[in-house]
């Protein structure tokens, strides 16, 4: 899961990005909305992150601007707590809205409530053939035992069990788990998926030659 | 009792008292015209009897009805009617109707309804003569007597008067006979009964609908005010975007409802600034807080190195500074607003403090490349000393931050008449047209980030300090060519 953070304020834009990074996110962030919206259009994150008042375009204007191409899930992060800031907010096309200071484990569970909506699931429960994954205790077992996962490995049954049955290309894969400071060394996927194999049974992942990678229903 | 409270109750109550005066003096008035006119009718009728028996009393009837009783007439030049009265004892005088007017005064006859009666009385009380139909135990007429003779009234004079059912003409002849004539006066009093109750009926009526729209005016009358009470009631439970409706710009009531939304709409103004103010003031330490909460949360969610404690702990206390700063400001804003802030009135030397700032500020200069010119000639300033400086110091900050990269700022002070002049200018891009007017409200940054690590109060204190000196801030924008802020400064002691 890739996240974009869009905050002005250094040192809470560094430990945002630090404990996301902690909870398994790839994390990008800008600390001004011209960057953020470039960084926005760019990529297909998984969830931004964004706050409103920021120098050069404010959180309100990368949202309207952003929602012209991408349907990107949006938590807005602002001081401004009145019911009309964040009406205005939902309205403009944000997906959340959280007034600071807030508390990181809310932020967590929003953030994944928000990935999970995107991806139409309506638990934090996954379970495909005996393997479960709980995406809230980011944990993964098989036939109630559990089996232990890397984070980057743990990213990638998750991202591949929110779109099981789709085929997920090598590219999108490389977007959604590694983040813009991550070496995306060519083998590194491929390496992550054997182990994941191991560890969940070579039929979990099925490789599609020329496309990428597919968990089946 | 409330009802005797309430001005709709008693301008009715007024209205109604004024009402019932006026009706009952018409009425009473019209009655009184119906009942001379009745009387004055009746009176014409005694006027010609009057007359008729005057006449049988003094032309005694002669002729061949000798065996009737003769008037015993007086002798010649002792006649009554123009012998002196009082003059010995009356004669006894005969009188006797003449034949034609018998039926003017029968008690029966066709021609005489009101039942017209009379008595001739002679001077002393003695009863000359009586038509038949003087009806018996009247006490008013058998006192008749009484009003001629104990009352003496002047010969020639007669007086009218109602008594019970009857009306009585009492007359004293100057020849000294009294006649009294009397008719019935029940149909007439019949009469005027009905017009009293016609009167005080079409009175009652008029009463009524006179209430009744006396009573619509005064509610619409009261109307405005009611709705002005309505809506301050509204305002007092704290909507204060609540103004009266005024319909009638112009009527007193309308300019009353004009000044009290004028006086409502700075209220709210007042209301707003504040609760902006105190939004303000929560929302700018959010950030800080959250950056506390975060990175403190961040921290303790696992075994972390010494290194990124430390990181942690100098993250927290530059945000604990940050809000330290804006607590500071806050309070002294708060001060300055209250008026508590006494400024000192000392003699100083300006120039001096001046430069001080400018040693202050120096270092932050030198770390943006920009250079500071000063024109200081020896001023001395009138004030408190200590806060003028965090004024000019303000000024100068943020020129050199606003600054480009190797600009410039310069700083001057003049005595210009009781004037002191005080102008901090800098070379960088200058504030939009936009931002302009809002440069010294409290919170107002042209940038819109928080980082900047300012309060953004700087300048809403600058400008709350130099008007506590009673002088003058302003802001003028060169595009392109920078900013400058003049303070103006009185230089004496101003009278207060």
């Amino acid at each position: 899961m890739r996240i974009l953070i869009v905050e002005d304020e250094p040192d809470l834009l560094r430990s945002l990005a630090q404990a996301l990074r902690e909870e398994g996110y790839a994390v990008d962030t800008a600390n001004n909305g011209e960057d953020g919206l470039f960084n926005a259009e760019s990529y297909d994150y998984d969830a931004i992150v964004l706050d409103v008042m920021l120098p050069k375009l404010d959180g309100w204007e990368i949202l309207s601007r952003l929602r012209k191409t991408k349907k990107t899930p949006v938590l807005m992060l602002t001081a401004r707590d009145q019911s009309r800031d964040r009406v205005r907010g939902l309205d403009t096309g944000a997906d959340d809205y959280m007034v600071k200071p807030f508390d990181l484990p809310e932020l967590f569970a929003r953030l994944r409530a928000l990935i999970r909506r995107s991806a139409n699931q309506t638990t934090n429960i996954i379970e495909i053939g005996n393997v479960k994954i709980d995406t809230a205790a980011r944990n993964v077992t098989r036939a109630d035992a559990p089996v232990e996962l890397t984070a980057r490995e743990y990213a990638l049954v998750e991202f591949l069990a929110l779109h099981r049955g789709e085929v997920v290309t090598r590219t999108q894969l490389y977007e959604h788990l590694f983040d813009e400071n991550d070496s995306t060394l060519s083998n590194l996927l491929d390496v992550h998926v054997s182990n994941v194999r191991k560890k969940l049974g070579a039929e979990f992942i099925t490789t599609r030659r020329g496309h990428g990678y597919c968990i089946e229903q | 009792m409330k009802i005797f409270k309430s001005i709709k109750w008693r301008l009715q109550i007024w209205y109604g008292l004024i009402l019932v005066v006026v009706l009952a003096g018409f009425g009473f008035t019209a009655y009184l015209l119906e009942w001379g006119r009745q009387v004055q009718r009746i009176d014409v009728q005694f006027q010609w009897r009057r007359d008729f028996l005057v006449n049988a009393l003094h032309r005694p009837p002669r002729g061949p009805n000798q065996n009737r009783m003769p008037f015993d007439r007086p002798p010649p030049g002792q006649a009554p009617d123009d012998g002196p009265l009082g003059q010995g004892p009356q004669p006894s005088i005969e009188f006797h109707l003449p034949p034609q007017a018998v039926g003017v005064f029968d008690a029966d006859a066709p021609n005489n309804p009101e039942k017209f009666c009379f008595i001739i009385q002679s001077r002393d009380g003695r009863e000359i003569a009586r038509s038949a139909n003087v009806p018996n135990q009247v006490p008013e007429i058998e006192s008749f007597s009484v009003w001629h003779v104990k009352q003496a009234p002047t010969p020639g004079s007669w007086e009218g008067m109602v008594n019970g059912n009857m009306r009585e003409r009492v007359e004293l002849l100057p020849s000294g006979e009294a006649i009294l004539l009397a008719c019935s006066f029940a149909p007439e009093l019949k009469e005027l009964r009905f017009v009293a109750l016609t009167l005080t009926g079409v009175g009652g009526v008029i009463l009524l609908f006179g209430m009744a729209g006396g009573w619509l005016l005064v509610g619409r009358a009261i109307q405005p005010i009611e709705d002005i009470s309505a809506t301050a009631v509204k305002i007092s439970a704290g909507d204060l975007s609540q103004r009266i409706n005024v319909a009638e710009a112009e009527s007193e009531l309308g300019q009353l409802a004009s000044v009290l939304n004028s006086t409502f709409a700075r209220l709210e103004a007042a209301f707003a600034q504040q609760q902006q103010f105190t939004s303000d003031a929560a929302h700018e330490l959010r950030t800080p807080v959250s950056v506390m909460l975060t990175q403190t949360q961040t921290a303790l969610s696992r075994e972390r190195s010494g290194a990124e404690y430390r990181e942690t702990l100098e993250a927290c206390q530059r945000a604990s500074q940050r809000m330290r700063k804006l607590i500071e400001s806050l309070l002294e804003l708060a001060r300055l607003d209250a008026g508590q802030e006494q400024m000192k009135r000392l003699k100083f030397d300006l120039s001096q403090t001046a430069w001080d700032c400018v040693e202050l500020v120096r270092p932050l200069a030198a770390q943006r490349g920009v250079k500071i010119h000063c024109d200081l000639p020896a001023v001395d300033g009138y004030g408190d000393a200590e806060r003028l400086a965090q004024v000019i110091t303000n000024l100068l900050a943020n020129a050199v931050q606003y600054n480009q990269a190797n600009g410039e700022v310069r700083i001057s002070a003049k005595l210009q008449g009781s004037m002191i002049l005080l102008a901090v200018s800098d070379t960088g891009p200058g504030i939009s047209s936009e931002d302009l007017p809002h440069v010294f409200e409290r919170f107002y940054r042209a940038d819109q980030s928080r980082s900047s690590g300012q309060t953004g109060l700087g300048l809403a204190i600058s400008k709350a300090i130099v008007e506590a000196h009673g002088g003058t801030i302003e802001v003028l924008n060169q595009p392109g060519a920078g900013t400058t802020f003049t303070v103006v400064l009185p230089a004496t002691q101003e009278p207060t």
